[in-house]
This record gives C-alpha cells, sequence and structure tokens, in this order.
C-alpha cells in the first residue's frame, strides 16, 4: 500500500477523528486537545487499537509504535504523528514501493472495455424451480432477477475472446500490439491455461506474454494491478487483461447445495490497458494506486474445494459471509479515499464486486454510495466471480463517457472481495 | 487492565473435563499487584455469592484464597486447559460472531450474545506487535487459529509474557544493546514458539466500559510460557 497523496492538516485531522470515534462509545465526543487516556475515554489497549487502525486506514507501518512522551494522546496529536508519518516515509519498504510504484511509475490507462455474458437468460422462477428453492428465495431472497447461462456452444474461452474483440475494437488496438495478456478465472481449470489458450484463439504475437493471475472475485483487479505494473516495463506497450467465469457448468453436477448455485451466471469482461500517452486524454481514465490484502479472520465463511472425485465442495456461510463482505468493501473504499484525496461522495460510479444485489443494497446503505451509482449487474445475470467488478466496470465507463461532465475529474473506485478474504481496490480518473 | 491481576483457573468437572472459573476478592475483579500464587499453583477457595454478569459467567467471588501447597507443571496444565473451553474457529471462542470495527484491529464480541468470556485454541502461526511510550510497553498478537481464520491485535496480558518482556527491554537499555523489539519477538522468539510441540493460547473477554456494549478479546494466556534463557540468545 503507498501513502496517501493530499494528506494536509484537514484531512490528518478528520481521518484521527474517524479512528478515534470508532472506538469510542457513540455518545462520547472528545475535543480535539483532550488526552483520551488521561481523561480516561480510552484505555491502554483502546489507545492501541487507535493506533492500529490510523495505520490501517494510511498504510503507515508502524504507525504510534513509539509515541513520544511528551506528546499528548489526543486527535490533534494523532494528527500531527499522521503528519511526521506521512513526511517521513521509508524508502525502502518493498511492499509500499511495488504497490506506489504500479500506481504511480508512468501512467497507464483504460483504453478500450468490453463483456460477453452467457447466451442464455434463465428467470429467477425457473432457477427456483430447478434448485428446488422456496418460491422467491432467488428473487426476493438476494435480489437476483435472472442469470445469464452459457450454452452448449460457450464456455470461457468463447467468452473471453468476445469481451476481448469489443475492447480491442473500442481502443483501436490491432492483437499485433498487445503486449502482455493477463487473464483471471476460477472457473476454468484445464491446461494448456486460459492465458495460453486465449492467447492462441486470439492470435496475439508470439513474443507476447500469457499469464494467469489467482484471486477468484477479487481476481480481476489484482490482474489489472499485474497488468499496470508489467507495462511499466514496456514503454508505449499495451496489455490485454480478461476475466472469464463460466459457473453453471463447473456447478452443474456438483454437491453444492442450490442456494449457492442459484447465484452465479457466466460471463466475461476485457480491457485493454496502454502505458502510452493519450491522444484524448478525455476519453482515457487512468489506472490509480492499487491497494490489497487478505482478511484471514474472515477465511472460514467461504471455501471451495475440489473433492476426490473431482466435484466442487462448497461451504458457506450466509449471512457472516455477505456481513463480512460488506464490512470488507466499505473499509477498501475508506482506504481507497485516503489514497486519492477524494472522497467517495464524489466518485460519479463504484464498480464492485457483487455477491447478489441484497448485499449491494446493504452495503450502499452502510457506505452512504447512492445505489445509482454501483451498476448492479448481477440483478439481471448473477453473480460472474471475477467477471462482476469488470462489468460493472464496463457499464460505469460506458455512461462515463455518454454522460461525461468535463467540468469536473471523473473518478471510479473499483473495489472486491473473495474467499480467504483476498481483498482488492484500486480507483481511476 | 488497570493495576491488579485478573485471575482465571480451572475447576474438574469429571475425571477428564473442566472448566473455567475465575475467582475474585469479594469487591473486586481484580486481585492486588502482590499476587503470591503463580501460574499452575493450586488453590482452595470458599465460594461468596457473585452476581452474575453475562458473558463472565465464569466469575466467583470468593473469602480469599488458600494456597494447597500443590501445583502443575506447564505440560500438564496444558493438557487440562485443552479439556476445558476449546474451539478451532472464531465462532465457537465465544459462541457468538466475532465483530472487528477496523482493518487489522482487535475483535470484540456483544456481552449479550457471547456465552462465556474465556476459551483456549491451538494456533497455527503468531506474531507480535510492540508498541511504547517511554517505559510503557504494549505488546500486540496475531494468532492464525486452525480454522485458518486470523485473530489480529490481541493484547497479551500474560503476566509471564509481561515480565519476560519488560525483561528484555530492562536488559538491552542496561547492556546499551537495543535491538529491535518486534525483530527480536518476531524472529528469535516467534522461532521458540513454533518450535515448541504444542502451542496453546487462551482468549479471554475484557469487561466492556461503561456505555459500550463491547467486549474486547484478549490474549491471556500464551503457551509455551517464555524460557529467561530465551534472552541470552
Amino acid at each position: 500500500m503507498s501513502s496517501p497523496e493530499n494528506f494536509d492538516d484537514s484531512r490528518a485531522l478528520e481521518l484521527s477523528r474517524k479512528c478515534v470515534a470508532s472506538r469510542l462509545p457513540s455518545q462520547t465526543h472528545p475535543e480535539d486537545d483532550d488526552d483520551l487516556v488521561k481523561t480516561g475515554a480510552l484505555d491502554s489497549m483502546g489507545w492501541v487499537d487507535v493506533l492500529v487502525s490510523i495505520e490501517s486506514a494510511t498504510g503507515f507501518r508502524d504507525f504510534g509504535s513509539s509515541w513520544p512522551e511528551s506528546r499528548t494522546k489526543s486527535i490533534r496529536g494523532l494528527a500531527a504523528m499522521i503528519r511526521e508519518a506521512h513526511s517521513t516515509l521509508p524508502e525502502d519498504n518493498t511492499t509500499e514501493r511495488f504497490a506506489a510504484d504500479v500506481g504511480r511509475g508512468s501512467e497507464v490507462t483504460i483504453r478500450g472495455w468490453g463483456y460477453a455474458l452467457g447466451s442464455v437468460t434463465v428467470a429467477a422462477e425457473r432457477i427456483e424451480e430447478e434448485l428446488h428453492l422456496a418460491p422467491h428465495k432467488i428473487r426476493d431472497g438476494a435480489g437476483i432477477h435472472s442469470l445469464r447461462c452459457v450454452d452448449a456452444s460457450e464456455d470461457e474461452l468463447v467468452l473471453g475472446q468476445r469481451a476481448a474483440e469489443i475492447a480491442l475494437e473500442m481502443a483501436a488496438v490491432d492483437v499485433e500490439g498487445i503486449d502482455i495478456l493477463v487473464t483471471t478465472s476460477t472457473t476454468f481449470l484445464g491446461l494448456p491455461s486460459l492465458a495460453a489458450s486465449l492467447h492462441s484463439r486470439l492470435l496475439l504475437r508470439e513474443n507476447s506474454g500469457a499469464i494467469e493471475v489467482g484471486g477468484a472475485c477479487a481476481g480481476l483487479i489484482y490482474s489489472l494491478a499485474v497488468a499496470k505494473g508489467l507495462l511499466r516495463a514496456v514503454p508505449q506497450g499495451a496489455a490485454l487483461v480478461v476475466a472469464s467465469e463460466v459457473h453453471s457448468r463447473r456447478l452443474k453436477n456438483s454437491d453444492v447445495s442450490g442456494e449457492f448455485r442459484g447465484l452465479f451466471g457466466d460471463g466475461s469482461c476485457a480491457f485493454v490497458l496502454s502505458s502510452a500517452p493519450a491522444t484524448n486524454q478525455e476519453d482515457s481514465l487512468s489506472l490509480g494506486d492499487f491497494v490489497w490484502g487478505c482478511s484471514g479472520n474472515f477465511a472460514s465463511v467461504l471455501s471451495v474445494t475440489v473433492d476426490e472425485n473431482s466435484g466442487i465442495a462448497v461451504q458457506f456461510k450466509g449471512e457472516p459471509l455477505a456481513h463480512s463482505a460488506v464490512v470488507q468493501t466499505d473499509r477498501i473504499l475508506e482506504i481507497l479515499e485516503n489514497k486519492c484525496g477524494r472522497p467517495r461522495a464524489e466518485a460519479d460510479y463504484l464498480a464492485l464486486h457483487q455477491p447478489n444485489p441484497r448485499v449491494v443494497e446493504i452495503l450502499s446503505e452502510r457506505a452512504r454510495v447512492p445505489l445509482e451509482k454501483i451498476p448492479l449487474i448481477s440483478r439481471s445475470c448473477g453473480n460472474l466471480g471475477s467477471a462482476t467488478c469488470g462489468v460493472s466496470l464496463c457499464e460505469a465507463l460506458s455512461n462515463l463517457r455518454a454522460r461525461r461532465d468535463p467540468s469536473r475529474a471523473a473518478l471510479i473506485f473499483m473495489a472486491a472481495v473473495a474467499p480467504g478474504l483476498v481483498w482488492g481496490g484500486t480507483f481511476l480518473n | 487492565m488497570g493495576q491488579g491481576h485478573c485471575v482465571i483457573g480451572l475447576e474438574q468437572t469429571a475425571q477428564r473435563a473442566f472448566h473455567s472459573v475465575r475467582p475474585m476478592p469479594q469487591r473486586s475483579h481484580a486481585w492486588p499487584a502482590f499476587f503470591p500464587y503463580g501460574r499452575g499453583s493450586i488453590i482452595r477457595f470458599s465460594p461468596a455469592a457473585t452476581p452474575v454478569s453475562p458473558p463472565h459467567l465464569e466469575d466467583q467471588n470468593t473469602h480469599g484464597l488458600a494456597p494447597s501447597g500443590e501445583e502443575v507443571g506447564e505440560v500438564k496444565l496444558v493438557e487440562m486447559l485443552r479439556r476445558a473451553e476449546v474451539s478451532a474457529n472464531l465462532q465457537g471462542l465465544f459462541g457468538c460472531q466475532l465483530h472487528i470495527d477496523t482493518q487489522g484491529g482487535n475483535a470484540w464480541a456483544d456481552p449479550s450474545s457471547a456465552t462465556r468470556s474465556i476459551c483456549g485454541c491451538d494456533f497455527r502461526n503468531i506474531r507480535f506487535r510492540f508498541f511504547s511510550e517511554g517505559s510503557e510497553v504494549s505488546l500486540r498478537a496475531k494468532l492464525l487459529m486452525p480454522s485458518g481464520e486470523i485473530l489480529n491485535s490481541l493484547p497479551l496480558v500474560d503476566r509471564e509474557w509481561r515480565r519476560f518482556f519488560n525483561d528484555f527491554v530492562q536488559r538491552s537499555s542496561q547492556t546499551g544493546r537495543t535491538p529491535d523489539p518486534e525483530t527480536f519477538l518476531n524472529q528469535s522468539i516467534r522461532s521458540q514458539l513454533m518450535q515448541a510441540p504444542s502451542r496453546f493460547a487462551r482468549i479471554g473477554l475484557a469487561r466492556g466500559r461503561p456505555n459500550e456494549a463491547k467486549c474486547w478479546l484478549m490474549l491471556d494466556s500464551l503457551f509455551p510460557q517464555p524460557n529467561a534463557a530465551w534472552l541470552s540468545q
């Protein structure tokens, strides 16, 4: 994680207030100069929790580990510490430097995008019937009106190729111009890999790379980060990033419960990234810094394993899973706000992973983000795994292009969580 | 935490079963800072009436403690602790969902949902964090549970571990050698812990502060216990 770019006095103070408030009972409102420990607002444990909270929100490693005795343990003291930590960032923090490099090196813009969905539309009622679920379980319980599923002629490669060709056409980039292909898929398990197969299918240059990235539902964000990092080594280069998932086939002959299977659809998305200077700045959004992590405290809420008979076994705890997805996504947004120095309220769109529309609605409320800013593709397509936030991003980019307000800088936040809980986020501006 | 010691022990309920009990003075939750018993001491007490205050259902007011003259060693103690309250996952620790307010922060339980205030668990990995302000030191630990779930930033309140670390800090300042405390903990000491055949932790719930319906988790006991010889390495 790299450091925030705009940590001025007011932002440091605002963050300090927020982190202190998160550790206090709601009716406690200390003044900025109050010594939080001496006044009894916090005990020593609570104070350390505040330090950990700021460390987490800023990415300043070891924040407050050595607190000066002369400094008051106040909100203002914390803000001063944040500014000092920001001004004395270590030069050799590998993780931070890598993320910062990915974020700040030569600018990488998104030149083209596209998505493809399974060609069969299955209504919620039919899913409920086929999977022997209670009526309205999918439509009302999960908020999914229909799923998009593949027909017999479609698979991850077919969908990935369709999405890639749309993105390449929009970017006006010939396949010969692609230097790196980065793919992600949870459902494609064969060899040659999806990247190798798609590379051949698209007839990319033989000396362009083909790389697989994992990460399940967060896989697209990690793929974009990898592509951006690799493009630094290729001046004027272009990368194609593809996420493609066919859940319906993978889950069809498994013992996975209907209430889980009924959430997933099939789809793919693709993006053309370029490290060449944009000829039309207004039409190209840059990939900002990336944030990522793995919150193991939520690891047990969802696990998927391949059992001895090559069947898929899924263990999931619905309510804790939804809760952790909401909480974690909200946290990612908070970190992204600190990274780009702009609040979520200024975002034009949020391209988020969508376990199901109900979870998105809860998130919208918790994160104080209007639902209309989240392209809700899961309502008509279902959860598309790694492609979910990508298809959502495609919609956001297209909407933005159509309704662009040239008087203000565009902003899109992107966030996803996956089993583990692996999480990632970025912003485009 | 405050001044004084919160003490928790085991009471035998069957030949091979134990449950936790927290003997307390009659008018306080904690014993004075000078507490004459050590880990593994077997003590007797006569119970006094105890107001029930969930989730601290193990609380037991006493008319004072009396020595039995017996004690159990660490291996035996851990064996007994494994036959008391244990869980391999987060949900099972206190019979309720745990909440985390901030990324990487400590977890808390809702006192109205938690069904107990102490539980043991094996751990697969551990890392330490160190916070200081002058001579005041706070230790935090991050534990990986058998379920693959992680407990972040647990305040380490184990008396022996805190003493051990204070000795380390004191010795460092006396000798003028000041190795980075976190590096020392996460390399030298963590290596000792991870090589131990048995790694066990007891996680407790702190008492909620007034107007705060949250019981924060604490790392009450960490086994193996520290060995003074580790300091000379």
